[in-house]
């Protein structure tokens, strides 16, 4: 996604209601980041489990999360997933980046980067992936259901190598 | 002291401020001694007691927040350390039941005995204090009334043969009153 869009992304989604953005940094979602620290709403954590734990912690104070991470901490955050958000229903946003989408991107993206879709699916978490025309249908269709108290993913493809 | 005595201790002394219990038996020693609607028992997500707590401290400045951890969930979640030490919440009580075992898993050995988790938590900014009897314990409750946080408060225990009833609410409900507790 193009650095302008992540940007106004970040900035869509503040705009409407999210006051949080905790998570681990991915390459791909850099620009959202970057436009998060300049309005002072970025928590960096040390690993991906952690920032769903504050994350949840926050939402349970009334004020809506979003946590990011690439794919490789996605791995690292299903149980975290499956017994705290989904087991007491408490509704985050996860903003999770895929590596692995393209074929040549490095060895250790592969297979995550293959199965992704297949653990979403079962996990049960809603998703949609994001691109230059769709994201503010895709935001707004996680806000509503955040709203509706239900947890969703938003998955920013990885289309280029550096 | 056992666990359970040593929450019986502490939370006597409490009024309605939130606790935020990790998983095993340190939830259902506090479910069992004490079960109230401030109560977050956090039953799976192993080690991420402290994550919840800090999430509801930094919202919730004005009420002092209670973790009750354990040996072996903080352990498992060491890097929680690092982002309360960074973020400072004053209003962060971070209790750590320490009988350096997984007492909820069948007594296996933790490295809190060999490595020392307060010089840990002293570098991520924490005020720490320890304790081993009764007495201290409730003296320590006293004094870190005036002190701002992040406070963590070791308390040594030894392996209780007490085991508590299970939590039979519903995770769903369990959130609901937490939930309706913060607003007042």
């Amino acid at each position: 996604m193009k650095e302008l869009t992540q940007r106004q992304m970040f900035d869509y989604l503040f705009n409407n209601g999210i006051e949080n953005f905790i998570g681990v940094p991915d390459s791909t979602m850099k620009y959202f980041i970057e436009q998060g620290f300049k309005k002072n709403k970025i928590l960096i954590t040390t690993r991906e489990e952690e920032a769903i734990g504050i994350a949840v912690g926050m939402t349970l104070s009334q004020s809506s999360s979003l946590v990011f991470m690439q794919n490789a901490g996605f791995a690292n955050s299903l149980s975290t997933i499956t017994s705290l958000v989904q087991l007491y229903k408490i509704p985050v946003i996860f903003l999770i980046g895929w590596r692995g989408f393209l074929k040549n991107d490095a060895p250790e993206h592969t297979k995550i980067g293959k199965i992704q879709p297949k653990l979403l699916h079962a996990l049960s978490l809603q998703s949609k992936i994001l691109n230059e025309k769709n994201w503010r249908i895709s935001c707004d269709w996680a806000l509503t259901l955040l709203k509706e108290k239900k947890s969703c993913a938003l998955i920013l493809k990885r289309d280029f190598i550096d | 002291m056992i666990r359970k005595e040593a929450i019986s201790i502490i939370v006597e002394k409490m009024s309605n401020q939130p606790i935020i219990s990790a998983n095993g038996l340190i939830s259902r020693d506090l479910f069992d001694t004490c079960d109230r609607n401030s109560n977050f028992y956090m039953i799976g997500s192993m080690g991420l007691a402290s994550s919840i707590g800090l999430g509801v401290a930094l919202k919730k400045t004005k009420k002092k927040i209670f973790v009750f951890d354990g040996d072996g969930n903080i352990l498992m979640n060491l890097g929680s350390l690092i982002t309360i030490g960074m973020t400072k919440p004053k209003n962060l009580v971070h209790v750590i039941f320490d009988n350096s075992s997984h007492e909820s898993t069948g007594g296996q050995p933790t490295a809190t005995n060999k490595i020392r988790l307060s010089k840990i938590a002293k570098s991520a900014n924490y005020k720490v204090f320890q304790v081993k009897t009764k007495n201290q314990l409730v003296k320590i409750f006293q004094k870190i009334k005036f002190i701002p946080g992040p406070i963590m408060v070791i308390v040594k225990i030894e392996k209780g043969e007490v085991i508590s009833k299970r939590i039979n609410i519903e995770p769903s409900k369990i959130k609901n009153r937490f939930m309706g507790s913060l607003k007042k």
